[in-house]
């Protein structure tokens, strides 16, 4: 008899183990949710990116990262702490995601140690060229483009080495121009080999190819870009005025034959892009 | 289409972003022009697109231009052709080089926020003055904008005034008029902040 529990007592007992087995149901579910919508985001906006949605693709991501935090802070783990590392890394946020990396590494992903260096290399090389220091920052990104496979990181020093190598050589001699533009040809060329869809590398191409006077080469780069896809609007019409300039540039320059098949080629093209005719891209004159 | 309401749709836009954009509405007219161009003409994605917004500006394609192509782009289009005949005649490379920066993301890339941003120099066919007030200009917007922009409420307000005027049939308009009747009703009200770029 003296051990028996009031009924009082063990109903109290109940109540709280019960509020407590809700609260961690609620909470669970919470986590679950927003985990579950972070991977959602993040995979939206990776399908953005590649239809040149960038605006909403950029959206997708903040999102992503925002969902994947709370979840991580909620429960961390090294799922979590990955998608939000991606979705950062997508933003150019590279010191938050080489920190969340860092934490998907020290929860089991083998890959973030690797991933959190090459995001803090890429933040580093954007702060230095930022400043003006772009002998190093020259040298990171020519280091992310030679040994690291994180896609994100890759494709930013792709673009951003380009772009400095591009404004370097516009006060060199022809031969020094031209040694460092086929260097530079070369690495987009690895990079192609590597991941032939990816369409930035393609649209950068040609952009060298441009400045090598290699208009065939460029238009047909510039060609494969668009149909692979480009990450960025401005992106996208940029790569059409240079696929304009080709074209007329080619058209002058080109035996009559040729000239003419290369015409009603394009002209295919363009009316594949829904252009108002072959100099003329449906975002013109917005 | 009643142009009244469209009208008053936007002067509604006009007064809730000067609620966020306080002594700052020569911001008001690129900000919500360049909204409703999206609202209007890609109807389905837009909202997504303004709440994506981050700056105008990110230096996201090659900038570096070679010469054959700068010069294509100055003789292909033909106010700047003909604003900068003597540089091309002579060949002088520098100062067009030097234009280049300025002039390609508006009159080539047709970036419509920018755009909106030089109104005042492209109606007066003053390209030259873009060039020159460019780099501040646009430092300015994104500095200007930056308390606003971190306001998630400023981009629904954005969004809700210019999604109301595309509802309206604001896309029946032609660009200059919604543009005037922009400019219109962000100087109307008396009293209120610079209605021009600072440096204009």
């Amino acid at each position: 008899m003296g051990d028996m529990i009031p009924i009082s007592h063990f109903s109290a007992r109940m109540r709280s183990a019960f509020v407590a087995l809700g609260l961690a149901a609620a909470l669970s579910a919470a986590c679950l949710t927003n985990f579950h919508r972070a991977k959602r985001d993040y995979a939206a906006g990776q399908e953005h990116a590649a239809a040149m949605r960038t605006e909403q693709a950029v959206a997708s991501w903040k999102r992503a990262a925002d969902d994947a935090g709370r979840a991580s802070l909620r429960r961390p783990s090294a799922q979590s702490y990955t998608v939000k590392g991606l979705a950062e890394a997508n933003l150019g946020r590279w010191r938050e995601a080489e920190a969340s990396f860092l934490k998907a590494f020290s929860l089991g992903f083998a890959k973030g140690e690797s991933w959190a260096a090459d995001a803090a290399l890429a933040g580093l090389a954007a702060s230095f060229a930022e400043f003006g220091l772009e002998a190093p920052a020259l040298r990171m990104y020519a280091q992310l483009l030679d040994r690291s496979d994180f896609r994100p990181a890759l494709m930013f020093a792709a673009e951003k080495r380009t772009d400095l190598v591009l404004a370097g050589a516009v006060g060199l001699e022809p031969r020094d121009r031209d040694r460092a533009l086929s260097g530079l040809n070369k690495a987009l060329d690895r990079l192609i080999d590597r991941d032939f869809a990816c369409g930035l590398y393609h649209y950068l191409h040609a952009q060298v190819d441009g400045h090598l006077g290699d208009l065939r080469r460029s238009y047909e780069e510039a060609v494969m870009a668009r149909e692979l896809g480009l990450p960025a609007e401005k992106i996208l019409r940029d790569n059409d005025n240079q696929l304009v300039y080709c074209y007329l540039r080619l058209r002058e320059s080109l035996p009559a034959a040729e000239a003419e098949a290369f015409a009603a080629a394009h002209a295919r093209w363009a009316g594949q892009w829904g252009w108002r005719d072959a100099r003329t891209p449906a975002w013109k004159k917005e | 289409m009643s142009k009244k309401s469209l009208e008053a749709a936007l002067a509604r836009g006009v007064e809730i972003l000067n609620g966020f954009l306080p002594l700052k509405s020569w911001l008001i007219f690129p900000v919500l022009y360049s909204a409703c161009v999206w609202a209007a003409r890609r109807v389905f994605d837009f909202r997504e697109r303004i709440l994506a917004w981050q700056v105008w500006l990110d230096p996201d394609f090659v900038r570096t231009k070679p010469d054959e192509f700068i010069l294509a782009f100055f003789c292909g289009h033909e106010a700047l052709g003909r604003e900068y005949a003597d540089e091309i005649a002579r060949g002088d490379m520098r100062a067009l080089r030097a234009a280049f920066p300025a002039l390609y993301p508006i009159f080539g890339l047709e970036d419509v926020f920018l755009k909106a941003l030089f109104k005042a120099e492209i109606d007066a066919s003053d390209h030259r003055a873009i060039v020159v007030a460019f780099a501040s200009r646009t430092a300015k917007a994104v500095e200007d904008i930056r308390p606003a922009a971190a306001d998630p409420e400023f981009w629904k307000a954005l969004f809700f005034a210019a999604a109301e005027a595309a509802s309206l049939g604001l896309h029946l308009l032609k660009d200059e008029e919604v543009q005037n009747m922009i400019v219109a009703l962000v100087k109307k009200p008396a009293g209120a902040a610079p209605d021009l770029p600072p440096d204009a």
